[in-house]
């Protein structure tokens, strides 16, 4: 299913994008991306992305049947500019469930990467026999992101109340949204 | 034939014939026109509860060999009964794919009678399709995958599945997803959209071909 990237896409500001697996060759690019991350939005990923040992562990240990990462470039800049992963078990009650995380550019959004980031790794997820993308946004923090997975018919399943804690300390929800993969007819 | 765009696929028909369980079926390529009348649809090709065939008439198979470019394959049981058919043309001069002239080329519709699928017909009317490769080099080959239009019922197969055998198809042909923005394939996630790039297309075509994919028009 990968031999198909990378993908050309254009954003709405007519920015020529290459979508394609994360590769080794990526760490400083990876690093400089997430470097550019406003703090307080880094602050609710799962870990310290600014510490070149920890993008270093990832891109050492790539195993894309366990975490497919997805990244854009700029083309002309070789830039990353969003990042989308995809993670999975291969075997046991979790093989039919993806869960997804996005981080876009600052400077790239509202140009509808994010939705087509999506929307590609949706595609992508069918062909893998998924059945049900989950994915977790901090409320009133990820809203960009929380109004793309709607768009793609993403709904909120459950609200986790006063789960996570921003920087100052102050409580934020956590939704949890899910996306089910057409497996049959839907109405049209 | 010439190598210049406008060229038509080569009009040597084809033929192949398949040994199948059910008889002998014949693949024939470039359909002349003013052959098809003597012909008949199989009743797996038809109107069915939760699917119907984009092709039901003879006709549409005479006005497709007839226009330029048009190449109608025909799956032929016992070289009357139509049991399968691939038919392409040059895109509607209506749709985003035109405007590029005659660079774009769609295989516009594929599809094996519910009588004798599993047989590996459509593979064999593909391939025949694909032979005219002088043809094809010059060519960016497209293919539309409308969810709308696959046979769920009949192939027992969930869209995934369905959708995953249409790449599987179309693969080896050296045709790939390429995402889109054209509104009847981004409508549904599960669309399609495959392309095959010929070898001897241009890297300025290549960059208009990819602007077009997102509705990037150029003077």
């Amino acid at each position: 299913m990968l031999e198909d990237y990378p993908k050309a896409i254009i954003t709405k500001d007519g920015t020529q994008v290459l979508l394609r697996p994360l590769k080794p060759e990526d760490e400083g690019r990876l690093l400089k991306f997430f470097r550019k991350i406003p703090e307080q939005e880094r602050w609710f990923l799962r870990d310290d992305v600014t510490d070149p040992r920890v993008v270093h562990e990832w891109v050492e240990h790539l195993d894309y049947a366990r975490v497919l990462p997805l990244v854009a470039l700029n083309e002309e800049e070789e830039a990353i500019i969003a990042n989308l992963t995809l993670h999975r078990r291969p075997f046991g009650a979790w093989r039919h469930v993806g869960r997804l995380r996005i981080v876009v550019d600052p400077d790239y959004r509202g140009q509808r990467l994010g939705t087509w980031m999506l929307l590609d790794i949706i595609r992508l997820a069918m062909g893998l026999g998924i059945e049900k993308l989950v994915a977790e946004f901090v409320a009133d923090v990820e809203t960009a992101a929380i109004h793309a997975a709607h768009k793609l018919d993403f709904f909120k399943v459950a609200t986790l109340p006063e789960y996570v804690k921003d920087r100052e300390g102050r409580y934020h929800d956590l939704l949890v949204m899910i996306k089910n993969l057409h497996q049959d007819w839907s109405d049209f | 034939m010439g190598s210049d765009l406008g060229a038509g696929p080569s009009t040597h028909g084809r033929e192949e014939v398949i040994e199948t369980p059910l008889g002998p079926v014949t693949i024939r390529s470039h359909c002349p026109p003013g052959s098809f009348s003597m012909l008949e649809l199989d009743e797996g090709i038809g109107h069915f509860a939760h699917y119907s065939s984009i092709i039901q008439k003879l006709e549409v198979f005479e006005r497709v060999a007839s226009s330029e470019g048009g190449n109608v394959t025909l799956a032929l049981l016992n070289g009357r009964r139509i049991v399968g058919y691939g038919v392409c043309w040059y895109p509607d001069e209506s749709e985003r794919w035109a405007a590029l002239g005659k660079l774009l080329y769609e295989m516009g519709a594929l599809e094996v009678s519910r009588n004798f699928r599993r047989l590996g017909l459509a593979q064999k009317i593909i391939q025949l399709i694909m032979e005219d490769r002088e043809f094809f080099a010059q060519k960016i080959a497209y293919m539309k995958g409308y969810s709308w239009h696959w046979d769920l019922d009949g192939s027992g197969l969930t869209i995934a599945q369905y959708r995953n055998m249409m790449i599987h198809l179309m693969k080896p042909y050296g045709f790939r997803e390429y995402p889109t923005n054209e509104p009847n394939i981004a409508i549904r996630e599960e669309n399609l959209f495959l392309a095959r790039i010929g070898e001897r297309v241009s890297q300025e075509d290549r960059r208009r071909f990819r602007n077009l994919l997102f509705g990037v028009l150029e003077d």
